[in-house]
């Protein structure tokens, strides 16, 4: 058995269907490849074809997929009979820094714990607050509520058999300055850090050493590429910056960017690092050959490092 | 009304499902070109859908919402500068479906968000000039059944005439006209919306939009002649769909979960009488608002010139 096993981190928008058994006739009424891209039996059987075992869920696409299929098991269920399991969804502590709204965060992050749970997940990879842009800089005080509020959401998700992972966005008010103080506050034993590889590296940590400096708090990966690590300042801390005006991409595809993630597996295999590695594929215009492109680079460059 | 001065809605624009490219449409650089091939195909006046889910998130390329635009544009005026020098001298009207904010168990949570954002679509509507808004009155009726199992209709309809009240007074402020959208997937289907209009001001309008009263079983040219002094807007759709199993009812209505279709087709490639509705409203000198529609067009680059196609040899050449 591997040591890593791989997933998708759902990227795809809102699916409408759970399967379409009429397809030629569906595809006849106006012969076009939405047919290919409309129904969740086919996106599970192309994710299981190209060996991606896992799907982490994404909070947004709940209040469609629910009504879809009725309930989490519903869906857990159809996924695991085309191959695929759950691994568990995103989370966004909006607002964490500010004391006045720990309540709601810590009632927003069970919930989604819970959530969790139905779907028969395991890893609830957490944004740790608010964009930098109309939040930032946080003061010492502000980072110390947000780690105060994230080991609580910790302590439930815990409890619950949930690993929680803090996500770091180059965007967010947790950002290069404040970043690793603001990991270190957090308590081992209930706290994760799930690392997206190219988010640190463009916030401007260098990925590799961060990875040998964090490797015992690592549960889990985002691993996609970028072209543009150490982005300035007044790109991560303006509005909006995730989705450019002109088309520019921040994230690609691993292989397709600069990152060395060659160097990162040798790591992996160091550390004897086992789990889950959830590939990310935002900003791509075409989801399937994202997968197709990274499933070869993990079977010929990655994996013979550490599989 | 002439067919030289129907408006098109942006909603021909795919941006909440998956297809391939679909990343560039939140994008800013996606709107700004299409702005310019829109004005190219010979429309001059644009329909905006209010969809707050562009402003979570950090979306705001798509230009759908206040925040979006004064992200991207600084303000409205700013914008509408934008658009007339790209072609598009014109916003005619502005859309709002609170489908976005039935999403839990909780009433309050949706007729608070609805009413909230309802209200600003409505203020940004008037920034824009729009000469409507046209509210979709309630969410779909299977997706409220899913969040709401044991709903007390009564009540929710209770609340949602408030609330539509409410935008009547601010709609009458703002010299905007509202008009309520008939769907065949509402909770007020049919005569229902008819009932809600008797207690709402007497501004309040009927949008009508055809493809949805001819599933909802209404032949849309007898709907027109019949309710004409109520019709505020008026939406030409095409379909070739035919609800015969209840779909309505069912969580997402616009895609039918048991015989998967695409509900609404480009103009001219359904079955509706486009001509005779187009005829009916020429004669009964209607002077309000027409707005071509694809709303799920499977390109939306050749959406605008088969519309363009069928304004021009069907629409048009027979009147």
């Amino acid at each position: 058995m591997s040591n890593i096993r791989y997933a998708n981190m759902c990227h795809w928008k809102a699916i409408p269907y759970r399967q379409i058994d009429n397809f030629r006739d569906f595809y006849y009424e106006d012969k076009s490849n939405s047919a290919y891209y409309s129904d969740w039996d086919r996106i599970l059987r192309y994710q299981s074809a190209l060996g991606f075992e896992g799907i982490e869920l994404a909070p947004w696409d709940m209040a469609d997929l629910l009504p879809l299929f009725g309930s989490p098991t519903e869906f857990t269920a159809f996924a695991k009979e085309r191959g695929i399991e759950v691994i568990g969804m995103f989370h966004g502590a909006h607002a964490a820094h500010d004391a006045s709204h720990f309540d709601e965060v810590v009632q927003a992050g069970r919930e989604a714990v819970d959530t969790i749970v139905e779907f028969g997940g395991i890893h609830m990879n957490t944004c740790p607050t608010s964009n930098y842009f109309g939040t930032g800089p946080l003061s010492r005080e502000q980072v110390r509520q947000c780690a105060k509020a994230l080991n609580e959401v910790g302590r439930y998700a815990t409890d619950h058999g949930i690993m929680v992972g803090l996500h770091n966005e180059f965007f967010c008010a947790i950002n290069r300055d404040n970043h690793r103080e603001f990991i270190d506050l957090t308590d081992p034993g209930l706290v994760h850090y799930c690392v997206d590889t190219a988010q640190v590296a463009i916030m401007g940590e260098d990925l590799v050493t961060f990875y040998e400096d964090y490797h015992e708090r690592i549960c889990t990966f985002h691993l996609k590429d970028t072209g543009t690590p150490n982005l300035p300042d007044e790109v991560r801390y303006s509005q909006d910056p995730e989705i450019t005006d002109d088309g520019t991409r921040w994230f690609w595809e691993p292989g397709e960017g600069v990152l060395d993630l060659e160097g990162l597996y040798r790591l992996l295999k160091k550390h004897e690092f086992k789990g889950w590695m959830s590939i990310e594929y935002d900003g791509t215009p075409d989801l399937l050959a994202s997968m197709a492109l990274t499933r070869y680079y993990l079977d010929n460059t990655l994996r013979p490092v550490y599989d | 009304m002439t067919a030289a001065d129907f408006a098109i809605s942006l909603d021909m624009v795919n941006r909440h499902y998956q297809e391939p490219n679909r990343n560039r449409y939140e994008s800013k650089y996606f709107w700004e070109e299409l702005y310019r091939l829109i004005s190219a195909a010979g429309f001059r006046a644009i329909e905006v859908p209010y969809e707050p889910v562009w402003q979570f998130g950090g979306r705001s390329g798509v230009p759908f919402t206040r925040y979006c635009v004064n992200a991207k544009y600084g303000d409205t005026a700013r914008y509408r500068s934008f658009l007339a020098n790209n072609g598009i001298d014109e916003i005619a009207g502005v859309t709002f479906d609170p489908n976005l904010f039935m999403r839990n168990d909780n009433l309050d949570f949706y007729f608070g968000a609805t009413g909230h954002f309802a209200g600003e679509a409505l203020d940004h509507a008037a920034d824009l000039g729009a000469g409507y808004f046209a509210v979709s009155p309630t969410p779909y009726c299977g997706r409220v059944r899913h969040y709401h199992p044991n709903l007390d209709e009564a009540s929710f309809i209770a609340r949602t005439r408030e609330l539509l009240a409410s935008l009547a007074e601010q709609a009458e402020r703002a010299d905007i006209r509202l008009a309520v959208r008939n769907e065949y997937w509402s909770m007020l289907r049919g005569d229902r919306l008819f009932d809600m209009l008797d207690g709402l001001p007497g501004s309040v309008r009927i949008d009508a939009d055809v493809a949805s009263l001819q599933i909802g079983g209404t032949d849309p040219v007898v709907f027109i002649q019949d309710h004409f002094d109520r019709i505020g807007s008026v939406h030409l759709t095409d379909t070739s769909f035919v609800d015969d199993d209840e779909t309505w009812k069912t969580a997402n209505p616009e895609f039918p979960a048991r015989r998967p279709t695409q509900v609404y087709r480009d103009l001219g490639e359904g079955s509706v009488n486009l001509k005779a509705v187009y005829a009916s409203l020429q004669q009964l000198g209607y002077s309000g608002a027409i707005t071509c529609s694809c709303r799920q067009t499977r390109d939306h680059v050749r959406a605008l010139l088969r519309m363009r196609a069928y304004i021009k040899n069907q629409l048009a050449a027979a009147h």
